[in-house]
């Protein structure tokens, strides 16, 4: 012990200046990571900005749709019966002319798509074009906020019980490769190839139709319990066939790709060794095979907890489930930019962050990782 | 190794199954088509069966008949299912033909209303060949644009893609609207002369194709050595049907030698095509149209100058500037466009030649006028109007109830709701929202669900005036019609607003020589209207609301008004281009004049109320007060524009951010009893009035946590935003009983039958007899508008059209004189009959075929 630490005493200078180095090559790293991710981003929003206007074809479209629906409302309403053509001609260019100025047509597009990208790049999300919040607002911010918890609750249910009873049952099955259950699950897991969805299609006619013991969709019941307690319960009972749907449709896949994976990691040679060391089972499991395994569990988790933002668009139709992925997929319909571009700036920036701090997170579990080393 | 191949097996069967119930379901055969020779015929029998029974016994329930509504957002590929498993009772909104059949196998009770009507529209352009193109456009000929009535088979594709559930469509006024019944004689001989025949259609486009200069080169039309090529832009969004339609006429089109492109397109995609691309450029030839008749318009004369002139309010699209009209149709498609017409009688006349010449120029071929269905269970009873169905209409919230009983409550399924705030003035205007807003509101007059006439809801009576010489007629007795030779807008009647000072303006301020106006109308009010009316916070009805209304229809729209909204300025300036003033005559009884340069054909439809029922739905002065505080101090705005404009809140008076702005304005105005425009409405309102007004609504706000009052027969007790459900309460203390509209239970749509000799002598008189009945009983005479019979001969042509005689009460005679007998050929003839009745806007057909022999 003595010689140790006088070794380490010894080497305290070069420790220093290691330090030093160190500290520099990761601030050096994070300067360049984080400046890369941030054009990433730029980019990656511009595009999303100019592919949700088709390069500006959307003007056009959405003129033609004013024009249309604003002379239709005009010539269907029963007061504008008497007006003289010129009035009732007016009346339309009037009401185009107003709606056009309402959502922006008025300006160029080159100046809306760099005046999108600046708000967005500083997340003032601004406001919508088209849609409204469930309360009635035209901000994106509340747009979002009314929905993601509703699509958390739902999408974090599915996937945290996937991810945790996959790998569980994953490691169990790699344990017993070639049994009956281990068998059975790469047998079944063709069965993901069928989307959420379709199972919640089945799921309502056998237990909503059928047996009437769950509901059909929705939230909460109509009318919503008063009591805190029974809303609880009612929303539970509303998330047991969406939730059963997107986890059936990703149970067995995800259960045979962990399970598979695992089997990989368990056929190492340093695993053959540690089994010949006569170590225990669960040391082997516990040091040999989940350990060099984190920084991929660690990674799937990082992307599975930003991935719960982005909704699940038809599973979340099919059951009128007041998500985030109806009002994506609202929005595109409608072509409501700021929707889409609030939507997907706060997910560019969910995922550069998690991708930076994954490289740190590697480096923790993983001693071979150096943040910023050049191997 | 076996086990091993057994779950491989079971694999595979799991995925098979899937793949095959995906692709299995919901299929079902489509029906045999028949061959009829009278395309609309079918409606008296299924009219028939339509289910909704009238009330049996008088009540003393007031307000609604229902305890409760609960309303929830249902998807329509589901609504049939929730309901057979007793999720939902009533899904309000229609459903189209395609699930009628699942809707009766369920066994389900269904509404029936106007849905969708479809069409195909020409690219005109050309001369033959596009400018941009040099390409031949057949379309270009309008001869080869008429042919294409006779090329499509309207009655394949009822079958076909509407189950059968839709009416056949030859013109742009609806099928079984007052017009199209007023013509019933003349629209039949044209529905006869443009029934499908393809043989005429090839050789009438095959005689326009080769004076155009194009070949049939193998059975394929050639231009300047290449294919005439038709591009079909066929719509895929929508309710879907036009995919199948599009497909069809392309399959016929390909039939007699064009070549087809057939460009599958959503609404967004077309729109930049059709409406706003230059037809020149030859980027398409047919489009597949619909539009949509969600009210009984008994006035569909301007749907000539709106679908096939220059002239028409589309006239800034290409397309319409491309349209050339002979002068004799833009005439009369202006005249019946404008009411340039002096007696009902002209009016025909000029309707009649307005149809021979749409089908002249043909720049659409009308197909089918689609209809809806709203499924509901068995107990449950609605009266749905023809055109709105059972979510749009007034009479719905009324009239909507459990069979036998009062009390109960009903849960409603539609597909959306909340989609935009509510509030009166420029909120949703969504027919998701304005579906659950009727159950909360009255209304002056309400309109007749199935002859689209208005009855008097909250007011008493009527005396309309118009200029002689207007064509205004009357069916009603509540309302009372007179002619002036000239009608004088008093002085003191209020004719404009004076925004800064918050006054109106008189006749005899803006117009010192004096004024005129071409109608007016004087309503009077139950002389209980104060006493009886309440809103739903417990405030008393009052002129206030009345003059209120009178002000916001102004106000936000006029510069130098506190809460002025440049999107509202336009449609203040239509609307006073055509508005001469109103004047508060009494408020004990209340009776207001109206002034107006505007009529309308029928009397009904000329009177004005000033009820408080906004474009948006219905409020009392006070919430509007504190509406108008937010909207002025720039917190809140009552219209999209607006508030996109200053980056502020829409206002909402249900939910989200308004509420707590709204709130707040709320106390500020009880604490200073705020009379909203003192210097007008300090007349009819005292400072304890307003105190009051607003203690009531403060009230009304912590109970059920919004701003939304009416006084239709149910409030608004419970708003769950995000959830999307509402939850509706019976409201006692409505003044009328709940069976007011029992009446209309039913519409009395016409049976007919004909009997008669089955040979004719030529030469000789023919006599039939015609009954018409109703549920068994005899029609009574004075509900008849006309019985008008056509006489075909054996070639399907028109021989004769007249009018039968009456017998008595449902009993009519058609005399066919031996002159006439004697012009018809040895032979299988036919007479047909059209019973135009007057409680239902649904004429009758019935035909019966007799030979003639020397």
């Amino acid at each position: 012990m003595t010689t140790v630490t006088e070794a380490q005493q010894a080497s305290q200078p070069v420790i220093k200046k290691k330090s030093t180095s160190t500290f520099m090559r990761v601030v050096q790293y994070s300067l360049i990571r984080l400046l890369t991710l941030f054009v990433t981003i730029v980019i990656g929003i511009y595009l999303t900005i100019m592919i949700a206007n088709m390069g500006g074809y959307v003007d056009e479209i959405m003129r033609s749709e004013i024009r249309e629906r604003v002379t239709v409302q005009v010539a269907m309403n029963p007061a504008n019966k008497n007006l003289s053509q010129e009035a009732r001609n007016n009346l339309v260019m009037s009401e185009i002319a107003q709606e056009e100025k309402r959502i922006g047509l008025d300006q160029p597009i080159a100046v809306r798509t760099f005046r999108y990208l600046s708000n967005a790049l500083v997340l003032d999300l601004g406001r919508a074009v088209n849609m409204t919040s469930d309360s009635g607002s035209k901000t994106v911010r509340l747009i979002i906020l009314e929905r993601l918890p509703s699509t958390l609750l739902l999408m974090g249910t599915s996937n945290l019980f996937l991810f945790f009873f996959g790998i569980f049952f994953a490691l169990s099955l790699s344990r017993n490769y070639g049994n009956f259950w281990d068998k059975l699950v790469v047998a079944l897991s063709p069965t993901s190839a069928v989307p959420p969805w379709f199972y919640g299609i089945f799921l309502i006619l056998i237990f909503a139709a059928i047996f009437k013991v769950l509901p059909f969709g929705g939230m909460v019941d109509a009318p919503p319990p008063d009591n805190r307690f029974e809303y609880s319960l009612s929303v539970l009972k509303h998330l047991i066939l969406p939730g059963s749907s997107l986890v059936l449709a990703s149970f067995f896949l995800s259960i045979f790709n962990w399970r598979t994976f695992f089997l990989i990691y368990s056929s190492e040679d340093y695993v053959d060794m540690a089994k010949a060391k006569g170590l225990a089972a669960r040391d082997i499991e516990r040091s040999y095979i989940l350990r060099p395994t984190l920084p991929t569990i660690i990674t799937n988790f990082a992307l599975l907890l930003i991935g719960l933002w982005t909704g699940a668009i038809i599973t979340e139709t099919v059951f009128l489930w007041p998500g985030l992925g109806r009002t994506i997929f609202r929005a595109i319909g409608l072509y409501d930019t700021p929707v889409i571009v609030g939507t997907t700036i706060i997910y560019a920036y969910l995922l550069a962050i998690t991708v930076f701090l994954l490289d740190f997170v590697y480096a923790l579990v993983d001693p071979r990782v150096k943040v910023g080393g050049s191997n | 190794m076996l086990r091993n191949r057994l779950f491989a097996l079971l694999a595979l069967l799991i995925v098979a199954s899937m793949v095959l119930a995906a692709c299995g379901g919901g299929a079902t055969e489509a029906p045999a088509v028949e061959e009829t020779e009278a395309p609309a015929e079918v409606e008296t029998e299924e009219a028939a069966e339509e289910p909704a029974e009238p009330t049996p016994e008088p009540t003393t329930r007031r307000g609604g008949w229902l305890d409760e509504v609960v309303i929830s957002v249902v998807s329509s590929d589901a609504a049939v299912t929730q309901i057979q498993a007793g999720a939902i009772d009533i899904y309000a909104s229609g459903l189209s033909s395609a699930d009628l059949p699942s809707i009766e196998e369920a066994g389900l009770q269904y509404s029936k209303q106007n849905g969708l009507y479809y069409e195909l529209t020409y690219n005109p352009a050309g001369s033959p060949a596009f400018e941009g193109t040099g390409k031949l456009n057949p379309f270009s000929s309008k001869k080869v644009r008429e042919a294409m009535n006779w090329l499509v088979d309207r009655e394949y594709i009822n079958q076909e893609v509407y189950a059968g559930g839709a009416l056949l469509k030859f013109f742009p006024i609806t099928t079984q609207f007052p017009d199209y019944a007023d013509l019933a004689d003349v629209v039949r001989q044209y529905e006869s002369k443009y029934a499908y025949n393809p043989d005429l259609a090839n050789e009438a486009i095959t005689a326009e194709m080769e004076a155009m200069g194009a070949t049939l080169v193998d059975g394929k039309w050639n231009f300047n050595g290449e294919p005439v090529v038709v591009i079909l832009l066929i719509r895929t969004d929508s309710d879907g049907t036009r995919v199948p339609i599009g497909d069809y006429v392309a399959n016929q089109l390909e039939s007699i030698g064009f070549t087809t492109d057939r460009q599958y397109k959503t609404s967004s995609e077309a729109s930049p095509l059709w409406v706003g691309g230059n037809p020149n450029d030859g980027l398409w030839h047919v489009y597949t149209g619909a539009w949509s008749a969600n009210i009984i318009d008994r006035d569909q004369g301007d749907n000539f100058q709106f679908f096939s002139t220059p002239t028409s309010v589309y006239s800034f699209s290409p397309l319409w500037q491309n349209y050339v009209v002979s002068e004799e149709f833009q005439t009369a498609a202006d005249d019946l466009a404008f009411n340039r017409y002096s007696d009902l009688e002209t009016r025909r006349a000029t309707f009649e030649k307005a149809i021979a010449l749409e089908f002249e120029h043909s720049f659409r071929t009308w197909l089918i006028d689609g209809k809806n269905f709203a499924p509901y269970r068995e107990g449950v009873q609605v009266t749905y109007d023809l055109a709105a169905g059972v979510d749009g209409a007034q009479i719905s919230a009324y009239t909507l109830r459990l069979a036998d009983q009062e009390g109960g409550s009903v849960k409603w399924g539609q597909p959306d709701l909340f989609v935009d705030p509510w509030n009166p003035i420029a909120g949703s205007n969504w027919a998701f929202d304005a579906s659950v807003q009727r159950f909360t509101q009255s209304y002056g007059m309400i309109y007749d669900p199935h002859t689209g006439l208005t009855w008097p809801h909250r007011i008493e009576s009527a005396e309309v005036t118009v200029v002689e010489g207007l064509p205004v007629g009357v069916t009603h007795d509540w309302v009372s019609l007179n002619f002036a030779s000239e009608i004088a807008v008093p002085e003191d009647a209020w004719v404009d607003w004076d925004a800064a000072n918050g006054v109106f303006i008189t006749a005899g301020e803006k117009f010192p020589d004096g004024t005129t106006a071409q109608s007016k109308s004087v309503v009077t009010y139950p002389a209980d209207l104060f006493d009886t009316v309440k809103w739903h916070d417990g405030s008393s009805f009052s002129v206030a609301d009345i003059v209120m209304g009178m002000i916001m229809t102004f106000d936000p729209g006029t510069e130098g008004s506190a809460i002025y909204d440049e999107s509202q300025a336009g449609a203040l300036e239509s609307f006073k281009s055509v508005f001469k003033g109103y004047k508060i005559v009494s408020t004990e009884p209340l009776v207001i004049e109206y002034y107006s340069d505007g009529f309308a054909l029928d009397a009904e439809i000329n009177v004005t109320t000033l009820w408080p029922a906004y474009a948006y739905g219905e409020a009392p002065w006070h919430t509007l007060a504190i509406g108008n505080l937010a909207d002025a101090a720039g917190e809140l705005a009552y219209s999209a524009d607006k508030a996109d404009a200053n980056e502020i809140e829409w206002l909402s008076f249900i939910g989200g951010p308004s509420l707590e702005i709204l709130k707040a304005k709320l106390d500020q105005a009880a604490a200073e009893s705020l009379v909203p425009y003192a210097a007008t409405l300090g007349q009819f309102i005292t400072a304890d009035e307003a105190a009051a007004r607003y203690a009531n609504l403060a009230s009304w706000y912590d109970a059920h946590g919004h701003f939304w009052v009416g006084t239709g027969g149910y409030y608004l007790d419970q708003v769950f935003l995000t959830e999307k459900t509402a939850t509706l309460k019976h409201f006692a203390d409505h003044p009328d009983l709940s069976d007011r509209w029992a009446r209309f239970g039913e519409p009395k749509v016409a049976e007919v039958e004909i009997d008669g000799a089955g040979q004719v002598t030529i030469g000789d008189e023919a006599t039939f007899d015609v009954f018409v009945t109703f549920g068994g009983e005899a029609y009574p005479a004075d509900e008849i508008k006309q019985v008008k019979f056509l006489l075909y001969d054996a070639t399907g042509a028109v021989v004769t059209v007249g009018e039968a005689t009456a017998a008595g009460d449902g009993q009519y005679t058609v005399v066919i004189p031996a002159d006439v007998t004697a012009t018809l050929e040895a032979g299988a003839n036919k007479v047909e009959v059209a019973v135009v009745p007057l409680p239902v806007a649904i004429p009758s057909f019935q035909s019966f075929e007799f030979v003639t022999a020397p």
